[in-house]
């Protein structure tokens, strides 16, 4: 490295540390929480696992944000998904951390809970309703559930408390709250969803009890030292696909919660946005309807709308009336840095530091929307599996790498079924062998 | 064969494993069991509400000339009400109206133009015969044009001349009734039979229609047809003198129809009332006046209402409104112009016919006149008595109980002692004359009865420029359209009205020439 790219690389923000409360990441790139589903059916790890989040630690990034680790068996989005919902999870996890930690890159557990949102429920769900704040079904696949009882809601913060432990116990660096996309903390905050009349619904003190709760309740159960953040919805925009859903939450309704989350002992805000997931914004770019017509399959047992979807998805005549819906609100707004304005909002209202992720890759964004204030980090999932090594490619002074991300959406759709990886044949320059080579290469240590 | 009993599951408990269902599942069963039954529930509702829409759509076909409307269009005689229940009406549907001769052919080798029905070029039902869509089907009603509208000739091949209000001496009503409930009753009057006429025919009948011919329409109108023999076959048999052409027993069969009256129960007498088809024209000077051949209503509204009654209507099915524009129409219409051929009238001997008609009929029978319009005891008169007894108290009296509690309440039928004096305008396109059209033309009238012909054809529609009236004398051979009057059955006693029989045959002859002009 010359004199001048070292100069280079010690002024690019994208490259300086990123100092948290309780932990401190080596540079504002975060491999944003995303999986295939590699592991066990039961939801313990395997090594593939371990290979895939080695890639991107060896890519580069300051830190990974796992995948959906869901908390108990009942939260799990599908199956082959590693859980942390007992203690036997921790050793694996440990080995994960470790592998991780062998790059100098930090790692970050997602403690999730599906609620109703479980894509593929899995042999042992299937025949149990979703848990949710309410009992209406989710207006995307149709998927049931029923509203939590008071206890077992107690029940649900307590499984987080373990979690946290458990992530501790393992060595891993932090944890983050998936309370965004729809899932059961969204659940709970979004006034188009929850629908209770308890204490644990109706004002967005209520709403937003829960998600306090679990904070707290790890508060109590790891320290304070530990790092724990939150991922969060800036907004719901629960109606973007279907315009006569409820909106849900405002911008200024989300900042107050996130206000509330920092005094809770969160150490940082994680903004995204979309109250269900997949959301025509998140993550944002397209929607390859003909790999949903080959995929989705998976999920048609779950719901009740997943034939319908299935038979819209599949007949070419129908596919418009699903893209028209999908695309109107997609269509005002950008794809690279989707949510960047509500990330904004977010950080001038909280005193801890602040990522956001949706559709960063373009190292000039980056550099802007950081420099800019309007977030302190970013988080980015698809660009780093077309590129595992996107940060090393930044720090060689490429603002995009030479293959970039197209923001295609078809990992996102394969994941449910097929090992997950870059799915966009023309970063193969067409060469379909060559792909699938590459996406079969998480399997090698 | 190793014994079932060291099986670990039986065949049948393989066969018949439970199938269990998930939440998924349970959900969309219900909500296919929903949809199912939704779409059953609007299918039924859509079926329902298309045969509720088929069976209660009350279109008339109307006309925008009020002369087409008077001749073809509709006064509510069609059958209606209830299709479950229907009232009214005299015909057959449209389509069956159409196949009955051809089905009936025997019956009726003329087709209805032989029966004096008038049809015109490029029409397609005649004169009097109105269309409505009604229970579902296109029905047929009779109007005002069917009895008031005649036709005559100045030459035997001269052009028919069609006279709209003008009594329709050409027609033989009570063959036309005689001949639809034969053909009706008639073993070959089958569904099969009128479905192959209708097709045969050109008409294009949905399956919904051609089930419903088969199941319900025939056997209706056959069940319609039993009920009005028994009601009306008496006036229809050998023991009632026949109407004639340009005659109706308005009366009687109202008995029967309206009142549901056993004719059968009456004195025989009674049921002989056959008079004229009135002329309809110039009604507003005859507000007020005797109307009807006895006089028993003085209400050109309640006239004409109850005139529509007699042709199928009931207050049920009644078009007010379109009965309106009729009324409204011949309130003003005036009577035809005697025809210019052969040659206009003598001015001459009309001038002095007028002087004598001034000085012996004017009185009665102008108006202005100070009797016209009203009734003249029959014992003056001296006319047959039949028209006037077969009207009778009872029947007034039950006539007050029609259309109670309206505007249209019958209310000045009264029961008279003689016959009306009539207004003569236009007289000389309403013969045969006196009420009963027993004289067949003013000149005969003006002979005592004595001299007057005894029998004579009607239905003939050459004008007698001579003596005023229609040639009557034509031999039957050569008027299949013609029926004889015998003078000499009950109710066609061409007697009384002696008035002018003494005059002198010139001043006779005047006269006539001056009612020309009328």
């Amino acid at each position: 490295m010359t004199a001048s790219e070292v100069t280079r690389v010690e002024n690019d923000i994208i490259l300086q540390p990123l100092r948290f409360r309780n932990l401190q990441v080596k540079n504002r790139i975060f491999r944003s929480s995303i999986s295939g589903r590699w592991d066990n059916y039961d939801g313990s790890g395997t090594q593939t696992r371990i290979n895939w989040e080695a890639k991107f630690a060896r890519g580069g990034v300051g830190a990974i944000i796992s995948s959906f680790v869901p908390v108990h068996l009942e939260g799990r989005i599908m199956p082959n998904y590693a859980m942390i919902a007992d203690d036997r999870s921790i050793p694996f996890w440990r080995e994960v951390g470790d592998k991780v930690h062998g790059f100098d890159c930090k790692f970050i557990v997602q403690l999730s809970h599906s609620g109703r949102q479980r894509d593929v429920p899995g042999v042992e769900n299937f025949l149990k309703k979703g848990l949710s704040s309410t009992s209406r079904k989710d207006s995307f696949h149709g998927l049931l559930c029923r509203a939590m009882s008071i206890a077992e809601i107690r029940q649900v913060v307590r499984y987080f408390a373990d979690g946290a432990r458990r992530a501790r116990e393992a060595g891993l660096d932090g944890v983050e709250l998936h309370a965004a996309h729809g899932y059961l903390f969204t659940q709970f905050l979004s006034s188009a969803i929850n629908d209770r009349r308890d204490e644990y619904g109706g004002s967005l003190e209520n709403r937003a009890r829960f998600l306090l709760e679990v904070i707290r309740a790890i508060r109590k159960e790891v320290g304070a030292d530990f790092h724990l953040q939150v991922k969060t919805n800036a907004l719901d925009y629960n109606n973007a696909l279907y315009p006569w859903e409820k909106p849900g939450n405002s911008l200024d309704e989300s900042v107050r919660v996130c206000k509330w989350v920092e005094e809770a002992g969160a150490d940082a805000i994680h903004v995204s946005v979309g109250s269900i997931f997949p959301h025509p914004l998140v993550p944002p770019g397209g929607f390859p309807i003909d790999e949903i017509n080959w995929w989705y399959g998976v999920v048609l047992p779950s719901g009740v709308r997943a034939y319908l979807n299935y038979t819209i998805f599949h007949f070419k005549l129908l596919r418009p009336i699903f893209l028209h819906l999908w695309n109107r609100t997609k269509k005002l707004h950008p794809i690279e840095g989707v949510s960047a304005e509500q990330s904004k909002a977010i950080k001038r209202a909280v005193g801890i530091p602040v990522l956001n992720t949706g559709g960063y890759q373009n190292a000039q964004l980056i550099r802007e929307v950081i420099r800019g204030g309007y977030c302190d980090a970013v988080a980015i999932a698809r660009p780093l599996i077309a590129n595992n090594d996107l940060v090393q490619s930044i720090a060689a002074g490429k603002d995009l790498p030479d293959r970039p991300c197209s923001f295609c959406n078809r990992c996102l759709i394969n994941s449910i079924a097929n090992p997950l990886g870059c799915y966009d044949v023309r970063r193969y320059d067409g060469n379909q062998d060559a792909m699938i080579g590459e996406v079969m290469t998480v399997f090698q240590e | 064969m190793i014994s079932e009993k060291k099986q670990t599951i039986t065949l049948k408990e393989t066969i018949t494993d439970r199938v269990r269902e998930s939440p998924v599942d349970l959900y969309q069963s219900r909500f296919r069991r929903r949809i199912t039954i939704l779409l059953v529930a609007v299918a039924v509702l859509l079926l329902v509400a298309r045969l509720v829409r088929h069976f209660t759509v009350d279109r008339p076909v109307d006309y925008g000339d009020i002369r087409e409307q008077f001749k073809y269009g509709s006064i509510g005689s069609e059958p209606g009400g209830s299709v479950l229940a229907p009232v009214g009406g005299l015909l057959p549907p449209y389509w069956i109206f159409k196949t009955m001769p051809d089905i009936c052919r025997d019956r009726l080798p003329g087709g209805y133009a032989s029966l004096g029905l008038i049809y015109e070029k490029h029409k397609d039902l005649p004169i009097g015969v109105s269309r409505r869509r009604r229970l579902g089907f296109d029905q047929l009603g009779f109007n005002c044009a069917l009895c008031h509208t005649g036709t005559f000739r100045n030459s035997p091949d001269g052009v028919i001349h069609i006279v709209l209000g003008m009594p329709a001496h050409q027609l033989d009503l009570q063959s036309f009734f005689r001949f639809q409930l034969d053909c009706t009753l008639d073993e070959r009057f089958t569904a099969g039979n009128i479905l192959a006429r209708i097709k045969r025919a050109g008409g294009k009948l949905s399956l919904f229609d051609r089930i419903l011919y088969r199941t319900m329409i025939v056997g209706l109108i056959r069940e319609n047809s039993m009920r009005l023999r028994g009601r009306l076959g008496i006036l229809l048999g050998p023991s009632v003198t026949s109407w004639g052409r340009g005659r109706v027993d308005t009366f009687d069969p109202y008995k029967g129809l309206q009142f549901n009256w056993r004719l059968e129960q009456l004195p025989a007498h009674e049921l002989i009332g056959a008079a004229n088809f009135p002329s309809i024209w110039n009604q507003q000077p005859r507000e007020h006046m005797h109307l009807h051949w006895d006089g028993n209503n003085d209400s050109v509204d309640e006239r004409n209402l109850s005139a529509a009654l007699g042709a199928g209507v009931t207050p049920v099915t009644v078009d007010h409104n379109r009965l309106k524009l009729i009324r409204d129409w011949i309130w003003t219409l005036p009577p035809p112009r005697y025809p210019s051929y052969p040659g206009e009238i003598n001015p001459t001997e009309a001038a002095r016919g007028r002087v004598l008609y001034e000085a012996h009929c004017a009185s009665c029978h102008a108006f202005g006149g100070s009797a016209t319009g009203a009734v003249t005891p029959l014992v003056d008169i001296g006319t047959d008595p039949y028209r006037l007894n077969s009207y009778t108290f009872m029947l007034a009296v039950n006539q007050s109980s029609l259309y109670p509690d309206s505007p249209y309440h019958f209310s000045h039928f009264r029961k008279t002692n003689g016959y009306a004096n009539q207004p003569l305008d236009g007289i000389w396109a309403r013969a045969p004359y006196l009420h009963n059209g027993s004289v067949p033309t003013l000149r005969d009238l003006l002979e005592i009865p004595e001299n007057r012909p005894t029998r004579f054809m009607r239905g003939y529609d050459l004008l007698d420029h001579t003596k005023v009236g229609f040639i009557s004398n034509v031999p039957k051979e050569k008027c299949h359209a013609c029926s004889e009057f015998d003078t000499t059955l009950p109710g066609n006693s061409n007697s009384g009205h002696l008035y002018g029989t003494d005059l002198s045959p010139e001043a006779k002859d005047a006269i006539v020439e001056y009612m020309k002009s009328l």
